[in-house]
């Protein structure tokens, strides 16, 4: 009776929190815009930056990787490369976003009420614009170059975004969570970042698999980003779709999601102390 | 009796510095061995209520525990004991211009701000151009906010405020900025806003103006209420502690 009466009231107090949510979508959408526009306001190309920085930096991975230690690499290395860095961007862009997320609004926080997960959210807003942005460049770039076709799997596309929007939010709001009492995490970020990259298949080709020491492949394997990769890849340039991309990558969206949403609503409350 | 605008009831507020505040990770693994830690009670034990329709301060010295009572009035920090009930839709300036973003224009910022604080987009298109004009900004509404002089930043910050149709506004310390006829043209909003029966939390070091302004008054000391009564005696007595 009382277990039932409890998780009665997990529920509705969920719907509640979801109901606050959606009355206040505006301010999420302009907080998101609003920063977005702000943080390039003073640059000669603006917003376009977004988009620049990760082809530049795959402009010099394919130089390196490409030009000067060629190897063996897939006919379509330029959008192999460049869809594998943009899908990547936008994961790493929703961690450090949420990251910072609390900590830079901390007079938003001590000031006003609101649903803490606005800011969150508005991160990755503000980072999915961009992508946005980026995997039009890429469809462009791929027929551009004949490197892929576009298929009819690209209808494919939104829901697969739907469910890396998801992963994205519970990474983002867990790493906002911690944060918040852990500073330290902020310097940590960009060489887990940088591990992440290099275990998800971007810069080098998926051959690399076959002969790689059993312990990498399966922790390759493990990595979320290899199946979320793998599933842009099908969407957008037209390779098959693989069942275990679909499992692993809406397996750890469900998780990291509810996750990382969970513990930062569980922990909202307290967040003004800390500030 | 009619319902109070506001209850605070049996407040108490602490903090715990070093651990609580800002626990790195290394403090934390500290404080796996040694729990040890001092706390800082800055609330402690706070109960009063404001009826509708008043206007009531809060003085005290620096660290008595002021700005944390508006915080907690306000629910952005959830008290370690007691409960604050608010019956009407509060709208806090604890301080100006929370939500607005320097590089975006002033146009940009009044819909930050209003949305920030519960308004939506709809409703602000509505009194834009009164936010405009009350804050005297004109043709400066469309550049960005870093480019503002501090008076005209806060004139709008409090202007938008101003514009939000609250219940009851918690103020710390705003009135403090903007030139005497922005002063002047705020004090006769607030006047205003009491007359339709809204309340006023004033927090101020400005004694004369809370004895002007509020009928009621409290004074804090070290997180505790040490007087509560009408606002010239509350003053006179706070005042007779600081000599």
């Amino acid at each position: 009776m009382a277990t039932a009466s409890h998780r009665q009231s997990v529920i509705s107090r969920a719907l509640d929190y979801l109901r606050d949510l959606a009355r206040r979508r505006e301010f999420a959408l302009a907080l998101g815009t609003g920063n977005l526009k702000a943080r390039n306001a003073n640059t000669g190309l603006g917003i376009l930056w977004w988009v620049l920085n990760p082809l530049l930096l795959g402009a010099v991975y394919y130089l390196v990787f490409g030009v000067i230690f060629p190897g063996r690499r897939p006919d379509n290395f330029l959008v192999y490369l460049l869809s594998g860095m943009f899908v990547f961007h936008f994961t790493s862009q929703s961690m450090t976003g949420g990251a910072n997320s609390i900590i830079s609004n901390a007079k938003l926080l001590a000031n006003l009420r609101f649903p803490r997960l606005i800011l969150p959210i508005s991160a990755l807003i503000e980072a999915a614009s961009g992508f946005l942005v980026s995997l039009g460049l890429l469809v462009s770039i791929a027929v551009i170059t004949g490197q892929a076709s576009i298929t009819h799997r690209i209808l494919y596309l939104p829901v697969v975004i739907g469910v890396h929007l998801l992963f994205n939010l519970g990474l983002g709001a867990m790493t906002a969570r911690l944060a918040v009492p852990f500073r330290d995490i902020n310097n940590l970020i960009p060489y887990i970042n940088r591990i992440w990259l290099y275990l998800s298949p971007i810069i080098w080709p998926l051959s690399f698999l076959d002969d790689a020491e059993p312990w990498v492949r399966t922790a390759i394997r493990l990595n979320p980003m290899y199946d979320f990769i793998g599933l842009y890849r099908s969407a957008l340039l037209g390779s098959p779709i693989i069942a275990d991309h679909v499992i692993g990558a809406v397996a750890a969206a469900l998780v990291v999601g509810f996750l990382g949403i969970g513990l930062f609503v569980k922990y909202e409350g307290h967040m003004v102390r800390y500030l | 009796m009619s319902r109070p605008a506001l209850m605070v009831d049996r407040v108490s507020v602490r903090y715990r510095p070093y651990v609580d505040r800002k626990p790195t990770l290394r403090r934390s693994l500290a404080s796996l061995r040694s729990r040890a830690t001092t706390e800082v009670v800055a609330l402690d034990d706070v109960s009063f209520r404001v009826e509708k329709g008043e206007a009531f301060g809060i003085v005290g010295r620096n660290g008595a525990g002021k700005s944390t009572l508006l915080r907690v009035m306000a629910r952005t920090l959830r008290p370690n004991e007691g409960r604050v009930v608010v019956n009407g839709r509060a709208s806090t300036l604890l301080q100006l211009g929370v939500g607005f973003n320097p590089e975006l224009s002033g146009r940009r910022n009044v819909y930050l701000g209003g949305l920030a604080s519960g308004l939506r987009r709809a409703e602000i298109d509505q009194v834009f151009d009164d936010v405009v004009e009350f804050a005297g900004l004109g043709e400066a509404i469309d550049r960005p906010v870093k480019t503002y002089s501090s008076g005209m930043f806060s004139r709008l910050a409090f202007s938008v405020s101003m514009h939000l149709d609250p219940d009851i506004i918690l103020l710390d310390e705003v009135l403090a900025v903007g030139d005497a006829e922005f002063r002047k043209k705020g004090i006769q909003t607030m006047r205003q806003l009491l007359e339709r029966s809204g309340t006023i939390v004033f927090v101020s070091h400005a004694l004369p103006q809370v004895v002007d302004f509020c009928s009621r008054a409290m004074w804090l000391d070290a997180g505790r209420v040490r007087l509560i009564g009408p606002s010239a005696d509350v003053v006179e007595a706070y005042q007779g502690s600081l000599r």
